[in-house]
């Protein structure tokens, strides 16, 4: 026996005593922070982390390209409100809808409050795009341009009503935007301060909406609220499934073993290993992300497997004994070896996941693989320390009655299994082969897989942000947003200075040549330039001087101006070019961009004619348009399109689809038409915004995976040709967990269900779990040969107890899991299923196909053993 | 004149309880801050270097010159030629306001590189300045007769007055406060507030110099405190007097601009 089990046998109530204070240590040690977090701020309180971003690490370029970006074109995380009028002709166009819409956007204005530092936090009010904060530019009358506010009022009449939605229709920018393109629905976009505080603006949305009269519904998404949802459910999710989980393999195992008082063992085994792993968790100041929310479901059944084989043990061969202390020495001898290696093997599965790329992954799988450890731990000694605790008048009765009678077994389970060994071994031959079809039929379905994934899927079907999803993709041109930013790729700076320079060279004025001079001390900023200049004229010693500067001042303008090159008409057209090209695709609902503005002005400055919905011919005819576009109530929109400099743009992109696999293409249609296509002036382009985002932690999930789980599928062989001391063993054991993974994925494959997130994590968690019986199995099946003459004879012992183990762990296990499937969240509900049906397969798969690969290579497996 | 308003301030301190006489001193500050902001001398020049800074510090320069010439002395009517120095590619744009009390200001704008005059409708006068944080108001000047006025505090130098817009739909502010220098006349300070009761917009005069016996403010800012953006018009060449013809800031100038009122 284990020396630590000795201790406990020893020792069992210091051994129970030491577990209950570890277990009040760790509770303590979360509960004091997360709920005193002033007068504990020494250990960090329980911090909930639902960003989806976040599956990157805060350091990963793209990130940093994406907050440095949104910053620069003051870009925020939004709140859509999309309102719907089903009864309506007109759909919310009409008086006591937009009044309501009024009411909602003028109260969304003054949602803000300071924080506890005095920073301004809520609704960024000038940002807001709602029909009451947007800007109409029109006719007004003969050779009259007019900015006025879309909606300053709700309108009194019917027909001012829906001609409220005739202005926005008519503004590239707000149509299918703001209002959709049946003119029936409305959406505002209300951008916060972070996205931390989206569920407390959204519920004060929610206030407000309850308290309008008449049929509009309202739906309320965008990513923030998805992900402030996302958390709440995540601990609904906590909340029921784990305390589930424990009731399920409670009766389960009640069931099996008959005993509660025994049974409290394994539960006591569980309980233990879940609050020390989420202790330590939190206590290193981990967040609770979506991954580690699973830690308690996962530790769970693994922490009762090792526990139920002790059990099942224990419970055979008590009758035998007929005393506890020996019954012990006998399990606890024949279960060490087998109870370490599944352990080890199961924290190296997860461990694994250590080498992904992915944080949450990462602190999932190492806290998983302390979590086992820990379970290995309080079985070897918890359950021994119970049993020794236990009343030994209690265990009278108890066991397998008629143990003896191995040839007639009494419970169907049993039966089964008997029935199960000799088929094993005549059908070695179909067993084999049904498996090679299955396993063809697998790396089809394999080659089939689709990676995707889309965070508002994880929502199950019918949640109120899927249907807010549904029916605002349905109308308008998509919820979902990517930006492209093109800038050129040489350098702006330099090819200014030199142009700079040349003009100056050619200048033969004093002036020229005094700032020609200058120009190494004064570099390229135009400003700086510009200010110079400034001072040049305030000394100027006359008039004559003080044009002459002013001069100067024109041509570095002229000069400046050839580089703010989004102000070309033909990279404007270009532009514009890429955006019809995107629209063609199919895969884009829309684009807003500079083109856009530029077009839709130059329109309205020319009577509102629809031919002359174009691209001005000239640079100057350009800024003189945009000039007039700032003029308006929000002049720094412009801003969210390119720099005040022009050397940059960025293209704003709607998809009605989040889907990674859709923006996948939409990069690629780009990238296409950029290579086929080269601007007038060489470009550079980079993607950002969160629907990107998702593509790229895809891959490096994808990648990372696959990575983890070669590396932990050559890590646990090496670890069974150690433990069986032989290749062939080794490599036997390994087989139907092999096949397991290939079938489960390639049924994946088949049905056409996205490789996702969960679904990637699969392949790591299932190997290390599948494996563990093929160790039980051919550990056991070893031990027995050696009391038998051959396998055939084995095969009757090792599908008596071992093989009952194995059935009872598959589906104490299997079922232990099933509780994720009463998640309200998608990708728990994923793992749960799939982790069921891998476990289950993996146990089927062991018990058939190890035995009939016994049956054929019996030569080579037992041919250096002593038949005694 | 100036020790007559002194005269009358005091006295107004010492008649505080009886509040009639308050009322009429408040007007007439305003009066005199109006004029003073954009009435001075019969007509004028300023070439105006505008300097837009936003939250990032990014900097955007333009560079205008600006006519002024009143009609008749009651303060009231005026006219602005606006014209465009720089940036280069917006060079020869000119903006022509004819300002008038009563009724809506009549604007034009003339787009040199579409060849285009274009009235502006000016239904709402609150809106960007080509882009800056002033907006067509704060360059033309706001008409007193818009807003109520009331003295709230007196300063060893300032008057503070606190003016509420008679219409407030019309206006994005639910009241502002001015900071008016006691012997100048010059708002030093102006500070508007939202409908929330919330300072959001700041307008100072950071420099004054008497300029032909007139204090004439050489350098102002806008700051929206919302988007954290801020405007600087720093004023040079300022002329009083000039003699700029009226028939000037007419259509007919905004092709041909009248290049020797423009040059000092």
């Amino acid at each position: 026996m284990l020396a630590l089990s000795e201790i406990a046998v020893k020792r069992p109530k210091k051994i129970m005593w030491l577990a209950a204070m570890l277990s009040i240590f760790f509770i303590l040690g979360v509960a004091a922070p997360s709920l005193f977090p002033k007068q504990v701020s020494i250990l960090p309180p329980l911090t909930v982390d639902t960003d989806p971003e976040n599956m990157l690490s805060a350091d990963e370029p793209v990130r940093i390209f994406h907050n440095e970006r949104k910053k620069e074109y003051s870009l925020y995380d939004m709140i859509v409100v999309g309102v719907i009028n089903k009864k309506d002709p007109n759909g919310v166009f009409n008086p006591q809808s937009l009044k309501n819409i009024y009411d909602l956007g003028e109260y969304a204005r003054k949602i803000t409050w300071e924080d506890k530092d005095g920073q301004q936090e809520g609704v960024i009010s000038t940002e807001i795009i709602s029909p009451s904060n947007v800007d109409n530019i029109e006719q007004a009358g003969l050779g009259t341009v007019r900015f006025e506010w879309l909606m300053k009022e709700p309108p009194k009449t019917k027909e001012d009503a829906l001609g409220i939605y005739k202005k926005a229709a008519n503004l590239p920018f707000l149509n299918n935007t703001l209002v959709s393109g049946d003119g029936k629905a409305i959406a505002l976009y209300i951008p916060i301060t972070s996205k931390n505080i989206s569920y407390t603006v959204a519920n004060k949305l929610r206030e407000k909406i309850a308290t309008f009269k008449g049929n509009d519904e309202y739906h309320i998404t965008g990513l923030p609220v998805a992900q402030d949802t996302f958390g709440v459910e995540m601990f609904i999710q906590m909340a029921i499934s784990a305390p589930l989980a424990m009731l399920l393999i409670f009766l389960l195992m009640w069931y099996f073993f008959k005993s509660i008082k025994l049974i409290i063992a394994p539960m006591i085994v569980a309980m233990v290993s879940v609050i020390v792993t989420m202790g330590a968790l939190i206590m290193t100041g981990n967040t609770v992300h979506i991954m580690s929310s699973m830690i308690p479901v996962f530790i769970m059944p693994i922490a009762v497997l090792d526990a139920v084989h002790i059990l099942s043990d224990f419970f055979d061969m008590y009758p035998r004994f007929k005393d506890r202390r020996k019954t012990l020495d006998h399990v606890m001898k024949e279960l060490s070896k087998p109870m370490l290696f599944t352990s080890l093997t199961t924290a190296a599965g997860f461990g694994s996941l250590a080498s992904t790329p992915i944080p949450p992954v990462q602190i999932f799988g190492l806290f998983i693989a302390f979590g086992v450890a820990m379970a290995w731990l309080f079985t070897v000694t918890l359950v021994p320390a119970y049993i020794m605790l236990m009343n030994e008048k209690s265990l009278e009765g108890f066991g397998m009655t008629r143990h003896e009678d191995e040839t007639r077994p009494s419970s169907p389970l049993a039966r089964l299994l008997h029935a199960t060994g000799p088929f094993t071994y005549t059908h070695a031959r179909s067993i084999l082969l049904v498996m090679m079809i299955l396993f063809g039929i697998s790396i089809y379905g394999i080659s089939k897989i689709q990676i995707n994934d889309n965070p508002v899927k994880w929502f199950a079907q019918g949640h109120e942000i899927r249907i807010a999803d549904k029916e605002l993709n349905a109308r308008f041109a998509g919820t979902y947003m990517a930006y492209l930013e093109l800038s050129p790729k040489e350098n702006i700076n330099i090819q200014f200075q030199k142009a700079l320079r040349r003009a100056l060279e050619q200048n033969t004025t004093p002036q020229a040549q005094t700032l020609k001079e200058k120009l190494p001390e004064l570099g390229t900023d135009i400003n700086t330039l510009k200010d110079f200049i400034s001072t040049q004229q305030d000394k100027a010693k006359n008039d004559d001087d003080y044009y002459a500067w002013d001069d100067i001042a024109t041509l570095i303008d002229q000069i400046y101006g050839r580089f703010e090159i989004f102000k070309q008409p033909d990279m404007l057209r270009y532009i514009e070019k890429l955006q019809a090209y995107m629209l063609k695709t199919g895969l884009v609902g829309k684009s807003n961009a500079l083109p856009d503005m530029v077009k839709t002005v130059y329109r309205e400055l020319l009577l509102g004619k629809e031919d002359a919905f174009r691209i001005p011919d000239t640079q100057n005819a350009v800024a003189q348009t945009l000039m007039t576009y700032q003029n308006s109530h929000r002049p720094n929109d412009l801003w969210h399109f390119t720099t005040p400099s022009y050397d940059k743009t960025v293209l704003w992109i709607q998809l009605k689809s989040g889907d990674n696999k859709d923006m996948n293409k939409v990069v690629a249609a780009v990238d296409d038409f950029l290579k086929e296509n080269p601007a007038p002036i060489a470009l550079n382009h980079n993607w950002f915004g969160l629907t990107y985002i998702n593509t790229v932690w895809q891959d490096k999930m994808v990648s990372g995976m696959m990575e983890a789980f070669l590396g932990s599928f050559i890590i646990v062989l090496v670890m069974m040709i150690v433990l069986f001391r032989s290749l062939l063993w080794g490599v036997l054991s390994m087989v139907p967990l092999t096949i397991t993974i290939a079938f489960i994925y390639g049924i994946i494959g088949l049905i056409g269900k996205d490789y996702d997130m969960p679904v990637a994590v699969l392949s790591s968690l299932s190997l290390g779990l599948a494996v563990d019986y093929s160790i039980h199995f051919l550990a056991r099946s070893r031990e027995a040969a050696k009391k038998c003459a051959n396998w055939k004879e084995t095969i009757p012992v090792v599908f008596g107890e071992p093989a009952r183990a194995i059935a009872r762990n598959v589906i104490v296990i299997g079922i232990g899991f099933t509780p994720l499937l009463f998640a309200p969240l998608v990708p728990y509900k994923t793992v749960g299923f799939f982790i069921s049906a891998i476990l289950l397969f993996a146990g089927i798969a062991t018990l058939l196909i190890l035995p009939a690969m016994m049956t054929l290579f019996e030569k080579f497996l037992f041919k250096r053993k002593d038949i005694s | 004149m100036m020790k007559k308003l002194l005269l009358s301030a005091a006295l107004s301190i010492t008649m505080m309880s009886t509040s009639p006489a308050w009322a009429l001193d408040v007007s007439e500050i305003v009066a005199k801050a109006n004029h003073v902001s954009y009435y001075q001398g019969e007509d004028g020049r300023a070439r105006v270097k505008m300097e837009i800074t936003d939250k990032q510090g990014r900097k955007r320069t333009r560079d205008l010159t600006i006519l002024r010439k009143d009609i008749g002395n009651d303060d009231k009517e005026q006219k602005f030629y606006v014209y465009f120095n720089r940036p280069a590619d917006v060079s020869k744009t000119v903006f022509l306001v004819w300002k008038h009390v009563g009724k809506d200001d009549d604007r034009w704008m003339y787009l040199p590189a579409l060849d285009l005059v274009k009235r502006i409708a000016a239904s709402d006068e609150r809106t960007s300045f080509v882009g800056s944080d002033f907006f067509y108001e704060d360059i033309s000047g706001r008409n007193p007769v818009e807003d109520k006025h009331e003295l709230v505090k007196e300063t060893d130098n300032y008057y503070i007055v606190k003016s509420t817009p008679k219409d407030p739909d019309l206006v994005e502010f639910s009241y502002y406060k001015s900071y008016i220098h006691k012997t100048t006349f010059i708002p030093v300070k102006m500070e508007y507030f939202d409908k929330s009761g919330k300072l959001y917009r700041e307008g100072a005069a950071e420099a004054v110099e008497t300029i032909d016996g007139h204090p004439t403010v050489i350098k102002g800012t806008m700051k929206d405190l919302k988007t954290g953006s801020q405007t600087t018009l720093t004023y040079s060449n300022v002329q009083y007097d000039i003699k700029v013809p009226e028939d000037i800031f007419t259509e007919r100038y905004l092709r041909q601009p009248p290049m020797e009122y423009i040059k000092r």
